[in-house]
């Protein structure tokens, strides 16, 4: 290793001022070739026609570290190594010792001071490891060549020569039987995950299912926790989530509604939907027409409808119309009537199937 | 010499009796990588997937896929006596039951969410700097798969807790299922096993998220990362650096401890998200029900481009003889990504055929604003992607700072249309007049300060040429001199085509006419060729 | 036992190093969980009578340039009559009222006056107007119910609109349902009790009182008692704060390391 040599960084540097005299024209680099070739070798390091590798700069540090500076870097690279003790311990203190249950106080530092102590622990180690890189190994440049990618012509002749040759033996050319009949075992097999693919469904009544709700004739509309709706419960301005009270009634995903209560002549429907009112109460599916989510944001002043998805927004007095967002449809409505109890039932189910658009929908 | 040594030579010797390996390792441990620090981003992503495998599987130890009912009875007071999913409880077990499990959780999803961000960040590093162009252009085709994959087991992951938040998700996925025209209803009933929610969807679910899409994530990586080592990495021209070397620092030890040392920060970097930042707080969004939601549901931030395009798209449906085409979702959701990932991942032969005309190989990196349509390219599809990002947070964004959500949504639908254009042409005018001002450098120096009078009387402030290795940054002969045709590094070049691949295109537009960027004499005399070591032909055919 | 306290000892050296690191942490914003403060309990006045009167003094002052002389309401202002004293309590403890500049929807503002005065004319509207009534003027009192049970309903009622910590949302035309946390008892118990402005209304026969005092108190508990387990809330918005800091603190650190490790020493 040669010390007193300036780098090649350093005579890079020192360059332009060599130049300044020539007036610093349009010359790019003039960077002589042989700031590259005269590489330094390392006599202990293995021969060059085994690592495949030349070095633009010497081994070594860019320069010389003095013993104190040396000592100080070596500190610092182990004074990391070892915080990654103080976050083990610590982890492990408050891992074992600290409150985790949710039910007892300050239980809120409890994640975070593990989160603290776990990323002293990897920080210590992690930046220990890239400050020893950084300060007291080598600052090499290894320059290594490109094998090419391609392969000479010669070889690819040759490649293709045996595949030729190959299919030559396989005789496949002058066989078309053969040919065709492998094609159609190939093909056939193929298929074989098909029915495989269908058993993952179950089918049946596919658009049946799709297009009906739990929502039948005489059916009473209740909470969530149950409890039918009787008419006078709502206040004018309010709003139910409403579900069928059929079995499991409250978690069949196609039909949960909403109950609006409006006055009467806020209310303008027009034709059939008028009558599928009772006394201000209009029920709307609550499943929005454009992706299924829960059109429940309810404005009691200006009755828009809002979908907190993607902002479809539906007029409640005016038949749950689409005013704004990417909805295309209104929102179904339920034909309502109130029983002898004075309950809400429903007349049938909603006047078109609820949720997203289907292509066999119509 | 000391047992130690004495070990491990006795090791190396009888491994290589057995697989004659020491000429692999050796080679393997002297390979050259280039030091930049921008070549590390990808390094982020594998170190969050490693992560993501480390705390997935102490997860998955804990956490139920199913949807069988419970009553919860943990120690999370509020949902106390509250009939449940078994995967929500499982959630909720590990977050408030198993010690540690919190910040094992908050680090699986802080890690997700950067594993995604960093992909992407990588992705921009190789788009701008040209590193996807032959030979690597198959590397980046796995890489927009890595990326769409990536997304995709974040989405199942998202769902699997089964709360509020996730099972709006799926109710969304399954919506935009049922708009693909014929075989939609098909498709989603094949998926969920039935009508939504059907009772198949979470064991799915999780089989995908923690078997097939992380084994399929497993193998892009290991194709990825072999073919970066095959292929070699590329690097930014520099004194030296030619196409047909590497020059940096070996594997073993300074990238290897480095790298090394990197795993451990990115992942220092996590626990402390995971244990000082809440992310999906489940407990508080309650168990998944159908007729429940929540304002300001969304989607976590690498879906919210489709949220947004979902949002912004007019409501254009159509009837067609009792069918029925729901472009308002089909579009957003289903073709416009289709379309995207689709144009990304052709992307390196729409330039070589279409923009650049240059279909040569190239191991030197380019500087941005040295390629402008490209960059050009870059920026405008970025500026309509994070137009729609926007349009996926406008719910909050309104909340927030109290403006109509209505508004919001009617400014990005025109800023998603005319945005791109206007990014597009100031990215180029700005790229150009960057490399004018690069072009002054180089053939005027730094102004120096010092005045200087000429024996005419004229003043003339002095220049100061560039240093060499700034001069070899700012131009791209090195680069372009040596592209290898056909990859053989056979310099086969036409003098006239050389310099700058746009340079025929932005004549006049930012630069006086007639003024190549670098004329023939001047690269003639670079004589670049010969800085290689391994003399092989670079230098132009006289 | 010895070693239990020094453990405890120690665990409260580290609690108090961890509250320095988590303030200092750019981490989002570590929101404090302490509000406005509660209004003080006042006992009924004894004399219900002298509250009404009171409350009309205040009410003339104060309100009946835009709500009319007989709360038959203005130009300025709707008529109360039957808004009932929870509407008083509502908008006035809230300081919607009295309003400032004509908005979309009435903000939020320092109130104006004591809860006294509010009770006052509260007492002063029910008495001439009439409507619904809050069952206790005590904020303890509106917050005594069922936890798990509040917390049901409110998913069912509340967070479509006040999301599922209580931070607000947006609705359509730039109204907004506003976030919870400074809502004392009162005033969420009045909110549905007399459904202002866009809020729906929910009547007794909709929601009883005890599943609004349930209501009531997971609110309180939600944005006053509740810790955040897993550190800094981050605003609870949802996942788009959680895309903000995974990409300006985490993306940003991440980048931020690549250059130190590229950096030459």
């Amino acid at each position: 290793m040669s010390d007193n040599e300036p780098s090649i960084r350093e005579r890079l540097a020192s360059r332009p001022t060599d130049e300044a005299n020539s007036g610093g024209d349009s010359r790019v680099s003039d960077v002589s070739a042989s700031d590259f070739q005269q590489t330094h070798t390392d006599p202990s390091a293995p021969q060059e026609h085994l690592t495949g590798l030349q070095f633009a700069e010497p081994l070594g540090p860019p320069r010389e570290l003095t013993p104190a500076e040396s000592k100080s870097a070596e500190r610092k690279v182990s004074a990391l190594f070892l915080l990654s003790v103080v976050g083990v311990v610590g982890f492990v203190l408050v891992y074992a010792f600290g409150e985790e249950t949710y039910d007892q106080p300050n239980n809120w530092l409890y994640t975070p001071l593990l989160g603290v102590f776990m990323a002293l622990a990897l920080f210590g180690v992690g930046a220990g490891a890239v400050l020893w890189a950084k300060l007291l190994m080598p600052h090499e440049e290894a320059v290594q060549e490109r094998h090419d990618l391609a392969s000479s012509a010669e070889e690819r002749a040759a490649t293709a020569t045996a595949l030729k040759e190959g299919l030559a033996q396989a005789n496949l050319g002058r066989r078309p039987m053969l040919l065709g009949s492998l094609a159609l075992g190939g093909g056939a097999l193929a298929l074989l995950p098909v029915p495989f693919l269908f058993g993952l469904g179950r089918f049946q009544n596919k658009e049946i299912k799709l297009g009906t709700t739990g929502w039948r004739e005489g059916v009473r509309l209740i909470r969530q926790n149950g409890t039918p709706v009787r008419l006078g419960d709502l206040d004018v301005g309010a709003v139910e989530s409403v579900f069928p009270d059929v079995d499991h009634g409250t978690k069949l995903a196609d039909s949960p509604a909403l109950l609006i209560r409006m006055s009467p002549e806020e209310l303008r429907l027009e034709g059939e939907a008028a009558e599928w009112t009772y006394e201000g109460h209009v029920v709307y599916s609550s499943v929005c027409t454009h992706l299924g989510c829960p059109v429940k944001l309810y404005e009691q002043q200006t009755h828009n409808l809002f979908c907190p998805c993607h902002q479809s927004t539906f007029d409640a007095a005016h038949g749950a119309k689409v005013i704004f967002g990417p909805a295309a449809r209104p929102l179904p409505q339920l034909a309502i009537s109130v029983d002898e109890d004075g309950y809400f039932v429903a007349q049938g189910d909603f006047s078109e199937p609820t949720g997203p658009s289907y292509w066999e929908r119509g | 010499m000391s047992v130690v040594q004495k070990g491990a030579d006795g090791l190396g010797r009888g491994i290589d009796d057995r697989l004659g390996s020491s000429n692999f390792v050796r080679r393997s441990l002297n390979k050259v990588f280039p030091d930049h620090w921008s070549f590390m981003l990808g390094e982020i992503a594998l170190y969050s997937f490693i992560i993501l495998l480390l705390t997935g599987t102490y997860l998955a130890l804990f956490y139920t896929p199913s949807l069988s009912e419970v009553v919860y009875d943990g120690s999370y007071i509020p949902l106390k006596g509250v009939t449940m999913s078994e995967a929500y409880a499982s959630t909720l077990h590990i977050s408030f039951d198993v010690r540690g499990g919190l910040i094992m959780r908050q680090i699986h999803h802080w890690a997700a969410l950067l594993f995604v961000a960093s992909i992407a960040v990588h992705l921009m590093r190789v788009f701008f700097t040209g590193a996807f162009r032959k030979p690597r252009e198959i590397n980046w085709v796995i890489g927009v798969g890595l990326l769409v994959m990536a997304i995709l087991e974040g989405f199942a992951g998202y769902s699997l807790p089964d709360d509020l938040l996730s099972g709006t998700g799926a109710r969304i996925a399954s919506g935009i299922m049922l708009s693909i025209p014929v075989v939609g209803s098909w498709a989603a009933f094949l998926l969920l096993g039935g009508e939504y929610p059907g009772t198949e969807l979470l064991d799915r679910l999780y089989i995908a998220h923690v078997f097939i899409v992380p084994l399929a994530i497993l193998g892009l990586i290991t194709v990825h990362m072999m073919m970066i080592w095959y292929q070699k990495h590329t690097q930014f021209p520099g004194p030296g650096r030619t196409e047909h070397n590497v020059v940096g620092s070996r594997l073993y030890p300074v990238y290897a401890a480095k790298a090394g040392g990197f795993f451990f920060l990115v992942f220092g970097v996590l626990a402390l998200l995971g244990g000082l930042a809440q992310i999906n707080p489940v407990w508080l969004y309650g168990p998944y029900d159908a007729s429940q939601v929540s304002a300001g549901s969304q989607p976590d931030w690498y879906i919210g481009f489709l949220d947004g395009s979902t949002r912004l798209m007019p409501n254009w449906e159509f009837y067609l003889g009792g069918y029925t085409l729901s472009l308002n979702v089909l579009l957003p959701t289903v073709v416009m990504p289709g379309l995207i990932f689709t144009a990304m991942a052709l992307y390196p032969w729409i330039e070589a055929h279409f923009i650049t005309k240059d279909k040569r190989a190239h191991n030197l990196l380019d500087r941005p604003r040295d390629v402008p349509t490209r960059t050009a390219i870059g920026v405008a599809s970025l500026t309509f992607y994070i137009v729609l990002l926007i349009g996926g947070g406008n719910d909050v964004i309104a909340s927030i700072f109290n403006i109509s959500i209505n508004q919001i949504s009617w400014v990005l639908r025109i800023l998603c249309i005319v945005g791109p254009p206007i990014a597009f042409v100031i990215t180029k005018r700005i790229c150009l007049s960057l490399q004018k001002s690069d072009e002054h450098l180089l053939h005027h120096g730094i102004e120096s300060g010092t005045i200087r009078r000429l024996p005419t009387g004229e003043f003339v402030e002095e220049t100061v040429p560039l240093p060499a290795q700034y001069r070899l940054n700012l131009t791209r002969v090195a680069g372009d001199h040596e592209a290898i045709e056909g990859g053989h590094g056979d310099p086969g070049y036409d003098l006239e085509a050389v310099g700058h691949a746009e340079a025929p295109r932005s004549k006049g537009f930012f630069r006086p006419k007639g003024v190549s960027r670098v004329d023939p004499e001047q690269a003639e005399r670079t004589e670049v060729g010969a800085l290689e070591p391994s003399g092989k032909p670079g230098s132009p055919p006289q | 036992m010895n070693s239990t306290a020094t453990v405890r000892k120690r665990r409260k050296q580290l609690s108090s190093y961890a509250v320095v690191l988590l303030a200092l942490s750019l981490v989002g914003t570590l929101y404090t969980a302490f509000g406005a403060p509660e209004g003080q309990a006042q006992d009924a006045p004894a004399n219900q009578s002298m509250a009404v009167k009171e409350g009309r003094e205040l009410y003339l002052t104060g309100c009946s340039t835009c709500h009319g002389l007989n709360l038959e309401g203005g130009s300025g202002g709707p008529s109360l009559i039957g808004v009932g004293a929870s509407s008083v309590v509502f908008q006035m403890e809230s300081g919607r009222m009295p309003l400032a500049a004509g908005t979309q929807q009435a903000p939020r503002k320092p109130v104006k006056y004591e809860i006294s005065e509010i009770d006052q004319i509260a007492a002063y509207i029910q008495a001439n107007g009439g409507g619904p009534e809050l069952p206790s003027a005590d904020n303890a009192d509106l917050a005594d119910g069922d936890l798990q049970l509040g917390g049901a309903l409110f998913r069912t009622n509340c967070a479509s609109c006040h999301n599922f910590a209580g931070s607000g949302g947006a609705l359509t035309y730039g109204k907004y349902a506003p976030e919870l946390k400074s809502a004392s008892a009162r005033v969420i118990y009045a909110a549905m009790q007399s459904g202002p402005e866009s809020m729906p209304r929910y009547g007794d026969n909709q929601l009883t009182p005890e599943e609004k005092r349930a209501i009531t108190r997971y609110v309180r508990y939600l944005t006053q008692e509740a810790d955040n387990p897993g550190g800094a809330g981050l605003g609870r918005y949802g996942p788009i704060s959680e895309g903000l800091v995974a990409w300006v603190v985490g993306i940003t650190a991440l980048v931020g390391l690549t250059l130190w490790i590229g950096a030459r020493a």
